[in-house]
This record gives C-alpha cells, sequence and structure tokens, in this order.
C-alpha cells in the first residue's frame, strides 16, 4: 500500500495543472481520482472509479504537487488495478502491444501505408475504437534495428548505448540514424542492441504485466552493457521517463536503481560532457526562429530543460520556451476514440500557443508531440536533435 | 545536468521569482529549483503590500524593529514594486493601483479586503456603495455564492450563467474560446441588467485574460471585475505563469517537482545542492545561492513538537521558545506568535554572522518577524525582499 496520499493538504495545485480537467467535465482531476479517493480503496471499500481511466498521465500533477502525494502514480496504480478487474477493449489490447504492432507494419510497411488511407479501412479502425482526427505516422520498412547496429571505433572511450523507443524505430529511423552518427562522429562507440518498447503504452493501457515483461526484457539486456562500462542515452522522453522512474517504481524491476543511474537524456549527455571537458564542439549557425514545446514527461524528468541549454552554444537560434501547455496526445492516449475530444481540445489550445509565436517550426523531443502539434497547427515540428545535427554537421564531417 | 550557475534559487515562489529575474536583467545565469507550484498559484493574485493601513509606505516605516521591510530602504521598496508592474505588463496581465495608496476589492463573502495591487481585471472591485452591483454566477460552480455577496452589498441581483462545466478552471478554458465569449456577452445583453457594474467570480481565462476582458467589455459595453475565488484561483495562476515564463524568456533554467537532497558546503560557502532523483545525483552548482523556500506552508520551515528548522539547510531558526506561547487562544485571531518563526537575516539578506554562509542569500516570509499573515504583506514583501536580495547577491558575484 502506498502511503503518499496522506501527504495531500488538498490546495488543488494538482488542479490547476491538470490537462484533461480543464477540458472534460467527467474528469474530476487529480486530487479527487487521487488522494482523495485513495482514502476510500484503503480498506477495500469500493470508490466511484470509472473517471480514473481519463486520467492521460501527463504527470504534471506530479511536478506541481509540493508535498509528494504523486497524484499521478496514486492514479496509475488504480488505473492497472482498473485493468485487472475490468475487461480490457480491444483497442486497449491494441496499443498496449504497440510494439508488436510496429514490428508487424513495419514488414508490410509501404502496403499498410496506403491501406490506412482507405476510407473503408479508416471505418473499420475508427469502429475498433481507435480515433480518426490525426493522420497516423507513417511505417517504414527500414528501421533503426535493420541497419547498422553499431558504429565507432571498439577502442573509443566512451561507449554509449542508444535506446531509441518505437516511434524513432518504427516512424521516423532517419532521426535515428541522425543521431548514432553524431555520436559515432564525437568518438563514441554506438551500440544500438536489441530492444522491446520500454513498456509506457502498456502501462498506459492498464496492463502491467506486459509492461512488466518488457521492461524485464530490456533491463537485461540494459545492464550487460552498463557492467560493460557503456551508458544508456535515450532521445524519447517518456521512454526516458520510463526508464529511470518507472522501471524501479510502478514496476519493481530489480536493475531498475543501476539503470536510472546510467541513463541520460541525449542533450543532458552532451552537456555532461562538454562540461567534463571530454567533448568541444564547434557550432554553426543554424538561422531558425523555434517554438519549442516542452513535453510534459521531459518536465517530469526533473532534469530541466537540456536541449535549451545545450543549443545556447548555437548561433542564430531563436528560441520561445513554452512548458505551459500539454499536447494532449499522451501516446496512444489520443489515438483512443473516448478520449478523442479531449486530446483534439487540448492540441488546439497548445498549437495556438505555438502559433503565436511566430516561429518558423515547433521543436519537441517526443515524438508523439510533435505529430499532434504539427498537425493541428500545420506547423512542420522537428526533434532537436535534428537540429544538432543540421548545427554539427558541417563541422563532424556528416 | 552538472550546470553552473550564476545564482541557484531554492524556491520558486514570488520572492524566488522575483529575485531570480532581477538577476536575470542583470545578465547573470540563473537557475531555480523549485518542489512544486508555490502558494502564488493559490493567492488572490492582488499584491499585499502592508494592509490595516491607507498609506502601505507610512505603515511599513512604522513597523515594529526586526521585521523585514525593515531591511529594504523606502526607494528600493518602491523600485522594487515598479519593476514588478513592468514585468506583469510584459505578460499581458497589467496590474492597476500604487504602491502609495491601497484599495478595497470585494471578496467572495461579500465583505471588503484591503489591498493594493490588483489586476486589470479587478480594476472596478471597489465598491462605492449605493452603486448598482450585478453579480453573475456559473451553474455548478461550487465555493462562489452570490447570496453572500448580495447579503452584503446593498444594491445588487444575480444571474446564473450555464457554462457546461462547473469547475473554475474550466469555465476559464471556455472563456478562451470566442465563440464561447460571444454566447456569453449576447446572454448578458438579454439580461436586462441594469446600470452599473457586472461582476464575476474570477473566470475570465488562464492566458488571455487580458484580451477576454476587454473582449467582453467591447462585446456588451458594461464594466466587468472580478472576485477572486476559493483554490484553484485564476488569477493566482496567472501570476505565477507570468513571472515562470518572464523568468524563461531571460534564459533562467528550471528544475521543476525536484527536492533538495544534500548540500554542499566548503566552510563558508556553498558549492552546490543535489537534487532527489531517481537514479543518478543531479548536481546544481552556483556562485551563489539565494533561498526563497517560504515559511510553514510552503515547507521552507518545519515545526516539530517544541522546535523549528529550517528544511534545506538547517540554518538556526528564530521562534518563541515555548510552545505554550506559539498560538493565541483565539484560531482566527492576527498575529500568533509562531508566525515570528523564521531566519534572523542582516541588512544584506545573509543569514546572521554566526552561520556565516557568504554566499547565501535569503528572501520572502522565510525570514524571522515577517508575520505576513499578521500584517497582510505576503507578496509586497515577497516583491520587496526578492528585489532586494538579489541586488544583494548581485554585488556579491561581480
Amino acid at each position: 500500500m502506498n502511503f503518499d496520499f496522506q501527504h495531500c493538504i488538498r490546495c488543488t495545485v494538482c488542479l490547476e495543472n491538470c490537462p484533461v480537467f480543464r477540458v472534460n467535465p467527467d474528469f474530476p482531476g487529480p486530487k479527487q481520482s487521487g488522494p482523495d479517493s485513495q482514502r476510500f480503496r484503503f480498506d477495500g471499500e469500493t470508490s466511484v472509479d470509472q473517471w480514473i481511466v481519463l486520467c492521460s498521465q501527463c504527470k504534471r500533477c506530479e511536478v506541481a504537487c509540493p508535498y509528494g502525494a504523486n497524484p499521478a502514480d496514486i492514479i496509475l496504480r488504480e488505473q492497472l488495478d482498473y485493468g485487472r478487474k475490468h475487461c480490457r477493449s480491444l483497442v486497449n489490447r491494441l496499443f498496449s502491444n504497440v510494439y508488436l504492432l510496429g514490428k508487424l507494419i513495419s514488414l508490410i510497411a509501404p502496403i499498410v501505408n496506403k491501406l490506412i488511407s482507405i476510407k473503408f479501412i479508416r471505418r473499420i479502425m475508427i469502429f475498433s475504437g481507435i480515433s480518426d482526427y490525426l493522420v497516423l505516422p507513417k511505417y517504414r520498412f527500414h528501421t533503426i534495428k535493420r541497419s547498422w547496429p553499431w558504429k565507432g571505433s571498439r577502442k573509443s572511450k566512451r561507449r554509449v548505448v542508444f535506446f531509441y523507443g518505437c516511434y524513432l524505430n518504427y516512424n521516423r529511423p532517419d532521426i535515428g540514424r541522425k543521431i548514432r552518427d553524431l555520436f559515432s562522429s564525437m568518438g563514441f562507440r554506438v551500440v544500438l542492441p536489441r530492444q522491446v518498447c520500454c513498456g509506457l503504452p502498456a502501462l498506459g493501457n492498464g496492463d502491467s504485466a506486459t509492461a512488466r515483461r518488457m521492461a524485464k526484457r530490456n533491463a537485461s539486456i540494459l545492464v550487460k552493457y552498463i557492467d560493460k562500462g557503456y551508458d544508456v542515452v535515450y532521445s524519447c522522453t517518456s521512454c526516458g521517463l520510463m526508464m529511470t522512474k518507472g522501471y524501479q517504481g510502478i514496476l519493481e524491476i530489480e536493475s531498475g536503481k543501476k539503470i536510472a543511474e546510467n541513463t541520460y537524456n541525449i542533450h543532458e549527455y552532451l552537456l555532461k560532457l562538454i562540461d567534463e571537458g571530454f567533448l568541444d564542439l564547434e557550432f554553426k549557425a543554424v538561422e531558425a526562429k523555434i517554438a519549442y514545446h516542452i513535453p510534459c514527461h521531459l518536465r517530469a524528468l526533473g532534469i530541466g530543460y537540456p536541449a535549451v541549454m545545450l543549443f545556447k552554444h548555437i548561433p542564430g537560434l531563436e528560441i520561445n520556451v513554452l512548458d505551459d501547455s500539454c499536447c494532449g496526445l499522451a501516446g496512444t492516449y489520443g489515438f483512443r476514440k473516448k478520449n478523442q475530444e479531449t486530446s483534439y481540445k487540448l492540441g488546439v489550445i497548445a498549437s495556438k500557443a505555438l502559433k503565436e509565436t511566430g516561429a518558423d517550426f515547433i521543436m519537441a523531443d517526443c515524438g508523439a508531440c510533435r505529430l499532434q502539434l504539427s498537425q493541428l497547427s500545420g506547423m512542420p515540428a522537428r526533434d532537436p536533435a535534428e537540429i544538432l545535427f543540421d548545427s554539427l554537421k558541417s563541422t563532424m564531417n556528416l | 545536468m552538472n550546470g553552473t550557475y550564476d545564482a541557484v534559487v531554492i524556491g520558486g515562489g514570488m520572492s524566488g521569482l522575483t529575485a531570480a529575474i532581477t538577476l536575470c536583467n542583470a545578465g547573470k545565469t540563473v537557475s531555480v529549483i523549485s518542489k512544486g507550484d508555490p502558494v502564488c498559484c493559490l493567492s488572490t493574485g492582488c499584491i499585499d503590500v502592508l494592509n490595516g493601513t491607507e498609506r502601505p509606505l507610512k505603515g511599513i516605516s512604522e513597523l515594529p524593529f526586526g521585521h523585514p521591510y525593515g531591511f529594504v530602504a523606502e526607494d528600493l521598496i518602491i523600485e522594487a514594486h515598479e519593476h514588478f508592474l513592468k514585468i506583469v505588463a510584459e505578460g499581458k496581465i497589467p496590474y492597476t493601483g500604487s504602491i502609495h495608496e491601497n484599495r478595497q476589492i470585494i471578496t467572495p463573502l461579500g465583505t471588503k479586503k484591503t489591498t493594493c495591487l490588483v489586476p486589470k481585471t479587478m480594476e472596478y472591485s471597489e465598491y462605492d456603495g449605493g452603486d448598482y452591483v450585478h453579480v453573475i454566477s456559473f451553474k455548478g460552480l461550487k465555493d462562489f455564492y452570490p447570496t453572500y455577496i448580495m447579503m452584503r452589498l446593498e444594491n445588487t441581483g444575480c444571474s446564473v450563467f450555464d457554462a457546461g462545466i462547473s469547475s473554475t478552471i474550466g469555465i476559464a478554458e471556455q472563456f478562451e474560446d470566442e465563440h464561447f465569449r460571444q454566447t456569453f456577452a449576447d446572454w448578458i445583453l438579454r439580461q436586462n441588467i441594469p446600470d452599473g457594474k457586472i461582476t464575476l467570480p474570477a473566470v475570465l481565462g488562464i492566458r488571455s485574460s487580458l484580451s477576454i476582458y476587454d473582449d467582453l467589455s467591447r462585446r456588451t459595453g458594461r464594466i466587468f471585475f472580478e472576485i477572486p475565488t476559493l483554490p484553484p484561483s485564476l488569477p493566482g495562476i496567472r501570476l505565477f505563469n507570468c513571472l515562470k515564463n518572464a523568468l524563461i524568456a531571460r534564459g533562467g533554467q528550471l528544475y521543476w517537482g525536484s527536492e533538495i537532497a544534500s548540500v554542499e558546503k566548503l566552510g563558508t560557502i556553498i558549492e552546490g545542492v543535489t537534487l532527489k532523483n531517481p537514479g543518478r545525483v543531479a548536481r546544481v552548482q552556483g556562485k551563489a545561492f539565494i533561498l526563497a523556500t517560504g515559511s510553514f506552508i510552503s515547507g521552507g520551515l518545519f515545526a516539530g513538537m517544541d522546535t523549528v528548522h529550517e528544511t534545506v539547510l538547517d540554518l538556526p531558526v528564530y521562534y518563541p521558545e515555548n510552545r505554550k506561547f506559539w498560538f493565541k487562544e483565539d484560531f482566527f485571531s492576527r498575529g500568533h506568535e509562531i508566525e515570528k518563526a523564521g531566519v534572523e537575516v542582516d541588512a544584506s539578506f545573509r543569514p546572521m554572522a554566526d552561520v556565516a554562509f557568504k554566499n547565501l542569500f535569503l528572501c520572502g516570509s522565510i525570514i524571522a518577524r515577517s508575520e505576513v499573515m499578521k500584517y497582510g504583506c505576503g507578496h509586497g514583501l515577497a516583491i520587496a525582499t526578492g528585489y532586494a536580495a538579489a541586488r544583494s547577491c548581485e554585488g556579491f558575484i561581480k
């Protein structure tokens, strides 16, 4: 039993930060569905829990809570409990296994990409509970996994495991390759070992067993490398949050602490190496005005906004940092028909703020955020690693 | 992550953010570490400089010896508030009022509250007796009862609007939408409200309150004013977001949702702090540190059975020695002795000599004898001491 809820003084700071609560009257907010209801769950009393699934697990309440009540964590545990007690819908089952789905689809990517655009197929998808306001991302056959699994010299002092995550692997392998090439040209040995989904989508869809299975699989692979002196680097902030907080927290993976200690956000890692004097990068100017949407899970990581710090080195960049809005998609949350309205409304709010900056394009660390925001705002969206690549490519012979 | 800054501010409330922004303006690199969102978010958003008097500055000069206002020269207090007015005007939530004169606003209970600077949306809240005031509430909205106001004011009326959502935050989000505003304005015009002012709970938007307020006045041709509500309080959120975004825009780095795990000291100098992170120790180093963790409610001070201690650095705390004298008999009477608890500082806002951290500065209600509730000086003191401590810190860094 988690006793965090006893720290709650009911100050409503979590409510002020909850994106779902703002636009969905059915969700009573993190205070009521978290700490308040936990008091009833404690004695085996049944609390009214059907709205528990409306939480998108953006963790904004957790970051905001000054008393350590961790509303998001309480809700997540309850969501998993709900998932165990209730029959999970088809769409939940599908999305828990986004990884396997991606694996399958990528094999026949060109066909699936065509199929998705056919109206009849779309209708079947909507019928099975998938939302229809977004154009689904295109899948790629040439995934990162199928490309070169390592690069750089064996003798390199810095050895890095790149945890690329499902989105980069199946949908944007080009970004993954850029990151791999950046690292190798900095003199690292990069390996891209066999890895499965981090487990976050499974948790978000109420399937703790699948999540734990995936986490264990990843942990066994990553620990082997960490023991050999590798650092783990991720670019997807949600994968990162899962590996650093989720594995040792809710999933109770044995080696979770070890993984958390050796896992870095890509920009955080580069900053660290610059600080340590290991790297001396020559940044070339990138003339652009950027609206930087801070993904909720980057805030939750508690590492500050490392890309902002790193990009101060790049001349010519003008960055507007926006961290007040959640994009609303929250991974697979917005792809579920039931959450479509909430996600859409939140996406419109966030993209309006981004458009008002008058920037050339949106930058966000999270693939899901980019997908949602670029489609709803009509602006192009890029990963910070791409900007980094642009700035460094001429000096590093990329 | 091994960030090194000119100044590290611990605490992201009014005083901490004011200090951080002031230092950024002086060209220093600044980071703010905060455990969560501050009490500012729960406040009315009004700036109480010193209540219980008509002329706050005169009142300040008559405060008992040892009150932290006494460490700030009158010119500096005025300068600090002008600085504040400039920041909020830039952030598009301009404030009205002058530090030379207090004003009275109507509370949700229909009583009058003394304060000094108010957001423009509350500009017309001064009740000059006899004039007609029309109260608008929203269907299902808890914590705002027009009856209380109508009982205490003479010439009033009331109507209720159905916004389709019953939380202040939800309604505020609706007001961000132009169509909703049009519907609301049309509804107001249909109510045949007699000449006079129209008041409503503080729900006029989260991000763009000023343009919403102007838009409503334009569409209806009426004078509106907001009444601050119980938390979640929109004017408080707007104020906090404005200050936070002002800091981000000036290049300040945020470590939000991060607790301090340990402090690295070397003799009389604080070298850095480490943050409680799930895995690796995260270090933030600085040339100077500003402690703005607030009093009991913000967690800066912690009271045991007979002792009070300071939670981050374990600085010696002044407090009335015998618990018998901590509280007055009547809970609601002003001036409980325990309010005097805090860290004693010298005129440069460093802790008193026998502690002697040379690079530590304090601001806000953590300073001993501030008695914020008794004097009604919360935000005003935060602004004045935050500004002054930053000035003192700036002199030290140079």
